[in-house]
């Protein structure tokens, strides 16, 4: 009954997606899903490039730089856009009626031309990078991530970019630095809703053209050091990341759900999150704890022996449990076209081929407990990034 | 037709067909079948509610509700399903969004929760301790205040409604686990509820799988006392630098409520902060429908020494609609704004299923989700029209104050 249900589930997901002919034709590559519940369409346009070398943090301040344009123009017919800047794309996503679509359109196409911002709206963008910068180190969960990020992808900068580069985005020609990410052929589109695929391929096909100014002169990006700001916890933040590059995507998730039950299971007293990172850079599994001072070394102990103690325990029924609840995850992120469209353009903007995510969606059903096992033992190999946040401790006062 | 309101009406008339034809294949289940959609949303609408309680015991429906599904909660998470428990004035909505291959284990485990199943009496005193704890956080909250306030002021204070739906941290804390039980088995039955079921199903699939719980039948449904609104602004000490400014205005059973979910829209784009509003803190509009009939309201908090002023802008907001109608240009383009606005928050399957299961309550069986062919400049007109004089309450300091 759970293999029927979900085989039609998934079989519906094929049938309806449909994906443009290949880039180097005409317009950009484009995916479309379906959904005829609602007149919606979500529109996820993603430019699939890095900042200039020595300028990160450029892609993202084009967003913020448009976002105010961009929200008053999707307001005009009730829509909503939001802005993305991920590890492998710069993306712009607008949501509203499927009437709508050539308008909705036109706002992402618009923003594919180099801002002109007024006034201050440029220090106002720089100075919500900045923020976005500071951020990653005020509190230990995302200082956790960002330094164990940092460890295992080197060359990936923070979509924010970095203090030098802020100061030379100040003064940067923006021609030349949108010279640098934008060109029509690192466009993918993913449109979700009630569209047909014809109508969207029209909607997009006069992209503008690359900037003509040159890309401004490569400079090096420093990756900044996390190590001497570490934030401050009421309770020891534990961090560990094994890269899983060369593993199957699918075996990796479902491993990273069965640690995430295991360790919940053993660490009561502890917050555990198990992530599976996957960007063009590469895949991980990531392990964050966070448990009371008074747990760390019982904590530290488990983490590392985490694996190990998975892999003795691993079982086909377990193995299935655990894809079926990765899979129902998914269904339920996505249960609205704007969710559709950002995990549908996760996997296209992987350049993972068409229909990634159904094939993803399909492996899972597939996985065994010898693939768990496999990724493991590769994992165990590999000596993992760690990091740890110790709780904060108050001096002790003397009474009088 | 404009070249712009030919898509909006072709939308509209998809939107409508799709739903209305799938409707209403049993008494009390709804079935709105979407192949696309990669989740099942169920929402079973119990028509329990403040009407039942007595008043010392206000807060035993949401009560009730929380404890009997929680001993679900764990079979329920094992098929990753979601459930919602939300207690409105005339219902309490269950609300379960799960995969195409869980839903029907789902709502069965949900179903024989809600009308077979004993209360247990360990879950029902967890459950207590932390509504107690929750309400207690929430009474200390203006919105929470406001809420007291304007249901006392629009009803009356000695109707059921008036009472907080989710009761009060004293009336609940003194609930006993045999008046829970009590009130089970006397309110929560098939009979009082309705099924609204959206997703990748077909009918019959679905009536297989809730047949068995719910049998055909009328629904059941408890008459509301007559309110008593209040006739004159009422104003209510809140300790904070600001003001909320509330003005609600009551409709019937027969009302327009497409044109006066528009209708609020508009008057809130009149009374939200602007270049020329540079005093209004925070602003809202909504649209409830009850058994009956239903509530617009209109929401600012302000400065308080502007509080009475804005009143009489929220007066303004709805009643300019009624004096002037827009012009069929005006008209258009703000249609084509409400419509996205509209469409989108029903964009999650949980949300139709929430509409379809309270349009069934309300006797609607061709479970309309948004209905935006029948809008036009004269309807909305016609809604602003009919509504008569709000009742408007005031939460917060020196309230009073330039009267």
């Amino acid at each position: 009954m759970l293999t029927l249900s979900l085989a039609l589930a998934l079989a519906a997901a094929p049938h309806d997606t449909a994906r443009a002919p290949a880039p180097g034709q005409e317009g950009p590559a484009i995916t479309v899903h379906r959904q005829q519940a609602m007149p919606v369409v979500a529109l996820r346009l993603s430019i699939l490039a890095d900042d200039p070398p020595g300028y990160s943090g450029a892609g993202h301040l084009f967003q913020h730089l448009l976002q105010r344009l961009l929200q008053d123009q999707a307001a005009r017919v009730g829509g909503h856009v939001s802005l993305l800047r991920g590890s492998d794309a710069i993306v712009y996503q607008v949501v509203g009626p499927a009437s709508e679509l050539d308008y909705l359109a036109g706002i992402l196409r618009s923003a594919l031309r180099v801002p002109a911002p007024q006034g201050p709206e440029l220090p106002a963008a720089l100075s919500t990078l900045a923020e976005e910068r500071n951020a990653e180190r005020e509190s230990a969960p995302q200082y956790v991530r960002a330094a164990l990020r940092a460890r295992l992808f080197p060359a990936e900068i923070p979509a924010a970019g970095t203090a030098d580069a802020a100061a030379r985005l100040a003064t940067a020609p923006l021609d030349r630095l949108w010279s640098g990410i934008y060109r029509p052929e690192r466009v993918q589109i993913v449109a979700v809703g009630d569209v047909q695929i014809e109508a969207v391929r029209r909607a997009f096909r006069a992209l503008p053209g690359a900037a003509a100014a040159d890309a401004p002169e490569a400079l090096p990006d420093t990756v900044p050091a996390l190590e001497a700001d570490t934030p401050q916890a009421t309770r020891g933040w534990i961090g560990s990341a094994w890269a899983a590059s060369e593993a199957e995507p699918a075996a990796v998730s479902v491993t990273a759900r069965l640690l995430r039950s295991s360790l919940r299971r053993r660490m009561t007293r502890s917050q555990v999150e198990v992530e599976h990172w996957w960007t063009h850079q590469g895949q991980a599994l990531a392990l964050v704890v966070a448990t009371p001072d008074s747990l760390v070394p019982a904590a530290r102990r488990t983490v590392e022996g985490a694996l190990g103690t998975l892999a003795t325990s691993v079982t086909d029924a377990g193995v299935r449990d655990a894809a079926a609840s990765v899979r129902r995850d998914m269904l339920f992120y996505a249960r609205a076209p704007d969710r559709m469209a950002e995990l549908l353009g996760e996997f296209a903007d992987r350049d993972t081929g068409p229909d990634a995510a159904q094939r993803y969606f399909a492996a899972l059903e597939a996985v065994t407990a010898a693939d768990v096992r496999g990724v493991l033992d590769r994992l165990r190999v590999g000596e993992p990034a760690k990091v740890y946040v110790p709780p904060q401790r108050l001096p002790t006062q003397r009474r009088r | 037709m404009s070249p712009r309101t030919f898509p909006v009406a072709l939308a509209a008339a998809l939107l409508l067909a799709s739903t209305a034809a799938r409707a209403a294949a049993q008494d009390r289940v709804y079935v709105r079948p979407e192949a696309g959609t990669p989740v099942v949303a169920v929402q079973v609408l119990v028509s329990v509610g403040p009407v039942d309680e007595p008043a010392e015991q206000a807060g035993i429906s949401y009560l009730a509700a929380r404890a009997v599904v929680e001993p679900t909660r764990a079979t329920l998470d094992s098929l990753g399903a979601h459930l919602d428990v939300d207690q409105q004035r005339d219902a309490i909505a269950f609300t379960l969004t799960a995969a195409p291959d869980a839903w029907a284990a789902a709502s069965q485990a949900l179903l024989v929760a809600l009308f077979r199943d004993p209360v247990d009496s360990a879950a029902t005193v967890r459950q207590r301790t932390a509504l107690v704890r929750e309400l207690r956080a929430r009474e200390a909250s203006p919105a929470d205040a406001l809420d007291r306030e304007r249901a006392k002021a629009v009803y009356g204070t000695d109707h059921p409604w008036a009472r907080p739906p989710v009761g009060t941290s004293a009336t609940v804390g003194r609930v006993r686990v045999a008046q829970v039980d009590a009130f089970l088995r006397r309110n929560f039955t098939p009979e009082r509820s309705v099924v609204a079921v959206v997703g990748p199903v077909d009918e019959g699939e679905a009536l297989d799988v809730l047949r068995p719980h719910m049998p055909e039948g009328e629904l059941v449904v408890d008459s509301v006392p007559e309110a008593a609104p209040a006739a004159e602004p009422v104003s209510a000490d809140y300790n904070s630098i600001t003001t909320w400014v509330s003005a609600t205005w009551r409709f019937g059973a027969d009302s327009d409520v497409e044109s006066l979910r528009m209708l609020s829209r508009l008057a809130l784009d009149r009374v939200s902060f602007g270049p020329s509003r540079r005093s209004v803190y925070n602003s809202r509009a909504e649209v409830v429908q009850y058994a009956g009939g239903g509530e617009l309201r209109l929401t600012v908090v302000v400065p308080p020494r502007e509080a009475r002023q804005w009143a009489e802008r929220l007066r303004e907001a709805v009643g300019g609609y009624a004096n002037e109608g827009l012009s069929p240009t005006l008209f258009a383009e703000r249609l084509r704004r409400y419509r996205g606005l509209r469409l989108l928050e029903l964009d999650l399957p949980e949300a139709r299923a929430g509409a379809m299961a309270r349009a069934a309550l309300l006797g609607d069986r061709g479970a309309t989700l948004a209905d935006f062919t029948r809008l036009s400049p004269e309807r909305l007109q016609a809604a602003a029209m009919s509504l008569h004089a709000p009742v408007i309450v005031f939460l917060g300091p020196e309230a009073n104050e330039g009267a």
